[in-house]
């Protein structure tokens, strides 16, 4: 009984020992944090410019989906922005990457430069989407006031209806956002150095795969957790103006 | 000043209006009823083309406004409407609600729109409203200014589609007030309504719809001691 519990606490130590060399050897050794550093500093940027170009592009899909001929039929614009955000809704991110980078840019096209007009196109639909729906979730009424006073369509789209929609479409704006940070996770397919393929080459130079994934893991986490309190507070502002 | 000729709407297969031949001329006031279905409220609608008719003409004044060459923007500015739902814009203060289509289409300066709307909100006793949301407000409310609204675009006819059906009983009288106010003013009124009261006694003329037509149109008190038609009494039995 004895022999066995002096078993344990003796190793306990070497336990964590092996925990704190592993950590060593993935994060502190060969400057191995610059690289990770690095690679976070790559992951932002790609969501960063994705988002914006992903929300420019995304509001003009959205408002060529939406377009009518003063018929009230479906223009050239509406039925090419369905089929364009169809698509590429259609189609997994990564594939999307890969035919961008080996099968329509130039050669000499650069690596990080391919991601972010993937993620950007891939974003863009998804906020589209979006988009559209926070649009045609507002009231028809107020259109038909705004028309009704004179007002052309895109005056009573510009003062009213937008508007509105911004407070439907901003929550699911920024969880779109957090999704695009994950997904650019695949841009290491061509070859990009971003956080996850950062872990990834860490595995392959020591041979431990535990410590650098979960580390990674975890900075990603933390990232997500920020952005999701930021989007806590914001629904909660949208919804105390509500009740004004 | 609005004249319609052989107005027809169709949704898909079913046939709202089937030939409508009317005409409203300035000052009167217009009062129409009939049961739900009856094509009503398209028939308003259809006045300012907020529906488009399936065939047939309107004219507003001497122009022929179905006319795809029309600008309906600029028309819409001299026909006022009031909704069931009242319809302020929920982003906007009231005085903003009232300022916003004056003050864009540069009818008038924001000073100008701001000392208007102060003036009408006075006029509906609402003047303590002006910094206030809509939805912060009455149902009476609502509506009382989304009548002031339309007034500050100096329109020079209004149509009220249902303007008391979505109100809480006790909110009907502080609406239908101001409605006889202004027909009082002169205004060219054009109502759909289920008010009886109102069409008995602000009304010029009172028109009975049923199944896309217009069935029967007399003075108020033709309209209501000596109905004609079997479905005009049939209607007034049940609703009187």
């Amino acid at each position: 009984m004895n022999l066995y519990f002096s078993t344990i606490a003796l190793a306990m130590p070497s336990w964590m020992e092996s925990i704190k060399q592993d950590f060593y050897i993935s994060f502190i050794s060969n400057d191995r944090y610059i690289v990770f550093a690095k690679g976070l500093l790559m992951t932002l940027r790609l969501t960063f410019f994705a988002a914006i170009f992903g929300i420019i592009f995304g509001v003009l899909f959205a408002l060529m989906k939406l377009s009518r001929t003063k018929k009230g039929k479906r223009t050239v614009f509406s039925v090419f922005a369905s089929i364009y955000i169809d698509v590429i809704r259609g189609t997994p991110a990564v594939l999307q990457l890969l035919i961008l980078y080996f099968a329509v840019l130039p050669a000499t096209a650069s690596k990080e430069l391919a991601a972010v007009i993937a993620f950007s196109i891939n974003s863009s639909a998804y906020v589209a989407e979006i988009v559209r729906a926070g649009i045609q979730a507002v009231d028809h009424g107020q259109t038909e006031a705004g028309r009704s006073l004179g007002l052309s369509q895109r005056q009573t789209m510009t003062y009213i209806v937008i508007p509105q929609a911004m407070k439907n479409i901003l929550p699911a704006l920024v969880n779109e956002f957090i999704v695009l940070l994950k997904e650019t996770a695949v841009a290491g397919y061509i070859g990009v150095m971003d956080l996850t393929k950062v872990s990834d080459f860490v595995v392959s130079r020591t041979f431990i795969a535990f410590m650098p994934l979960i580390g990674t893991a975890v900075i990603y986490f933390t990232i997500v957790k920020i952005l999701s309190f930021f989007l806590g507070k914001l629904e909660r502002r949208l919804r105390q103006s509500d009740s004004r | 000043m609005i004249r319609v000729e052989n107005l027809t709407k169709n949704f898909g297969s079913l046939e709202v209006l089937k030939g409508i031949n009317y005409e409203i001329k300035k000052g009167e006031k217009i009062v129409v009823v009939g049961p739900s279905g009856s094509g009503k409220s398209t028939f308003l609608r259809c006045l300012n083309l907020l529906e488009k008719p399936t065939s047939g003409k309107v004219w507003f004044e001497d122009q022929l406004i179905t006319d795809p060459k029309v600008n309906i923007d600029k028309i819409r500015t001299q026909v006022g409407m009031v909704f069931q739902q009242f319809n302020l814009f929920n982003n906007l203060k009231v005085l903003d609600n009232i300022t916003l289509a004056p003050v864009k289409l540069k009818l008038q300066t924001k000073e100008e729109a701001q000392e208007n709307a102060m003036r009408l909100l006075e006029r509906v006793g609402l003047s303590d409203k002006a910094y206030a949301y809509p939805s912060q407000l009455s149902g009476g409310q609502k509506q009382r200014i989304a009548i002031v609204r339309s007034l500050a675009m100096n329109p020079k006819v209004m149509l009220f589609d249902e303007p008391t059906s979505a109100l809480d009983p006790e909110m009907v009288g502080e609406v239908l007030y101001v409605m006889r106010e202004l027909a009082e003013s002169g205004m060219t009124m054009f109502v759909v309504t289920h008010e009886m009261g109102f069409a008995r006694e602000v009304a010029t003329r009172v028109v009975f719809m049923d199944e896309g037509q217009i069935v029967e149109e007399k003075t108020p008190d033709e309209f209501f001691t000596n109905p004609e038609s079997p479905r005009l009494r049939d209607f007034l039995a049940r609703v009187l």
